[in-house]
């Protein structure tokens, strides 16, 4: 080796994409595969407070169903609030104040005339510990519906559920047992079955494996590809693999801290594909890369 | 405005990316330096040389393997994803154009073994000589792009081979005009030996883009 040129400095620094100003309007449309999917929940520049804690700001993005859509982000970024404000959850809360859109089928959800319970019994929830009723597993599942004033064959609209919700096939033998006989997995996928046997058209899910062991996890994430075939799926989550796992779309969301107030706000929203792969923002590439927590 | 940005992490997995990334010079260097140990030996037609650019090519591989292992265990054990993933695939893709190169210097030389030395003929010897020179400088292009991580360069690479493939075309052509006097066997080797070092300048420009991939997301559009 007495012949080759000098090497230019192998010890220079890495070079990133340009950063991009956190000022800057974020992306709020997708390109492919999807864009032929309706938008059926849309948030036009959606505004939330709790009291004088402004907890959102400015968040606009289509919603299209039929897909999952996942919002991730730091801790206090506001993405819970902004999923609990889909399904008007956050008006349990007397504070809580709603400034802005949230549509759904082109119907303004905060509209007068508007009916919370029904808004949820379209558009349902998850939680991220599951929260069985102290009732039997055929109960759990029969209660919504009762509620809803069901008169169709409930032992058939149980069976479905359950087996939309991938439990059917560990349960049908014990449907008289308490729920709370059942695993931390089996628990979640039936309150799954409980959210869909109103037969909403959306769910969202808040965190909905974090509780659970990998295999768990992996059966929720499983039942959720299987689940959009027929719902619409909003899953918020701090496991970024498991949002690259399971969503179509991906919604980033960071805060700022302004005089002590933590806002937050959506940074980008796209493709997952493309979030995990080449994100538009470097804040988005910082984060999801553990750059920046 | 300030953000939640105030905690840097992930040091450790930065050092193994730049780990990478100074392996993958140093291992361009050595293929690089034993294109260029080729270029002498096809160009003084030292036979004798041969076997050294024939032993020259045991470590790159050795490199090669070893990276290979590396780059797979980060993707297993890191997840990465955005820039960090690009590069590592970027890097995989690096490292088999490296390691073709290397291949490529070693087929030149038992090419020309094979017919016991480079013609006497000023032309040939002449197109020869700038041939490896351009094939060269082109491989040279990708290991600087991963110096100093430019995703510029991959975007006038191809333009740059241009002179490659045009000096190729002209020892093509003269070859054939002489292929009487050269004989079958020389004739042939002469081809390949062409096309090995036009080969090494478009595996370098592929180097490059790959570089452009692994910065800015997205080839150059003649990849």
């Amino acid at each position: 080796m007495t012949d080759e040129p000098a090497p230019p400095s192998a010890r220079e620094p890495r070079v990133t994409t340009s950063h991009t100003s956190q000022t800057e309007a974020p992306r709020t449309t997708g390109g492919t595969p999807d864009d032929d999917h309706a938008v059926i929940i849309d948030l036009d520049d959606l505004d939330v407070f709790y009291g004088d804690f402004h907890a959102v700001e400015s968040v606009s993005l289509p919603v299209r169903e039929k897909e999952v859509t996942a919002f991730i982000g730091p801790s206090g970024c506001g993405k819970s609030t902004v999923l609990r404000s889909i399904n008007r959850m956050n008006d349990l809360i007397p504070s809580a104040r709603v400034e802005g859109a949230v549509s759904y089928h082109g119907v303004d959800l905060y509209g007068p005339g508007v009916d919370p319970v029904q808004v949820r019994r379209h558009i349902g929830m998850v939680f991220q510990k599951p929260n069985p009723f102290p009732k039997s597993i055929y109960d759990n599942v029969s209660f919504g519906p009762k509620i809803a004033g069901h008169s169709g064959d409930m032992d058939d609209l149980v069976e479905r559920s359950l087996d939309r919700a991938a439990l059917w096939d560990e349960v049908k033998d014990k449907l008289d047992e308490s729920a709370y006989a059942l695993s931390g997995g089996q628990q979640q996928r039936l309150c799954i079955a409980r959210a869909i046997a109103t037969s909403p058209d959306v769910l969202l899910m808040d965190e909905p494996a974090s509780s659970l062991d990998p295999i768990a996890t992996l059966r929720i994430e499983e039942l959720m590809y299987e689940l959009k075939q027929d719902y619409t799926i909003i899953i918020v989550t701090h496991n970024m693999q498991q949002a690259a796992r399971v969503s179509d779309r991906t919604a980033f969301f960071s805060v700022n801290v302004d005089a002590g107030q933590r806002t937050g706000r959506l940074v980008e929203f796209t493709e997952t594909a493309r979030i995990f792969t080449a994100p538009d923002k470097q804040e988005t590439e910082d984060y999801i890369t553990g750059r920046f927590g | 405005m300030a953000t939640n940005h105030d905690i840097e992490l992930r040091h450790h997995f930065d050092d193994e990316l730049d780990e990478i990334r100074v392996s993958l010079v140093d291992m361009g260097t050595m293929v690089l330096a034993n294109i260029r140990r080729a270029g002498v030996v096809l160009v003084e037609n030292r036979l004798d040389e041969v076997d050294a650019v024939v032993a020259a090519d045991l470590p790159i591989n050795e490199a090669y393997e070893a990276l290979e292992s590396k780059v797979f265990q980060i993707l297993a054990l890191q997840q990465p994803v955005a820039t960090d993933l690009r590069f590592l695939v970027a890097s995989t893709r690096i490292l088999y154009e490296m390691e073709r190169s290397g291949d490529l210097a070693v087929n030149t030389v038992n090419s020309m073994s094979r017919i016991d030395g480079i013609p006497s003929e000023p032309v040939l010897q002449a197109i020869l000589g700038q041939l490896i020179e351009a094939a060269a400088s082109m491989f040279g292009r990708g290991v600087e792009a991963i110096t100093v991580m430019d995703a510029g360069i991959g975007l006038s690479a191809d333009a740059e081979d241009e002179e490659t493939d045009r000096l190729t075309s002209e020892l093509f052509t003269a070859v054939t005009a002489r292929q009487d006097d050269l004989g079958l066997e020389a004739s042939v080797a002469l081809f390949y030996i062409g096309r090995f070092l036009e080969r090494i300048a478009d595996h370098g420009v592929n180097i490059a883009q790959n570089i452009t991939f692994a910065v800015a997301g997205n080839f150059p559009e003649d990849y």
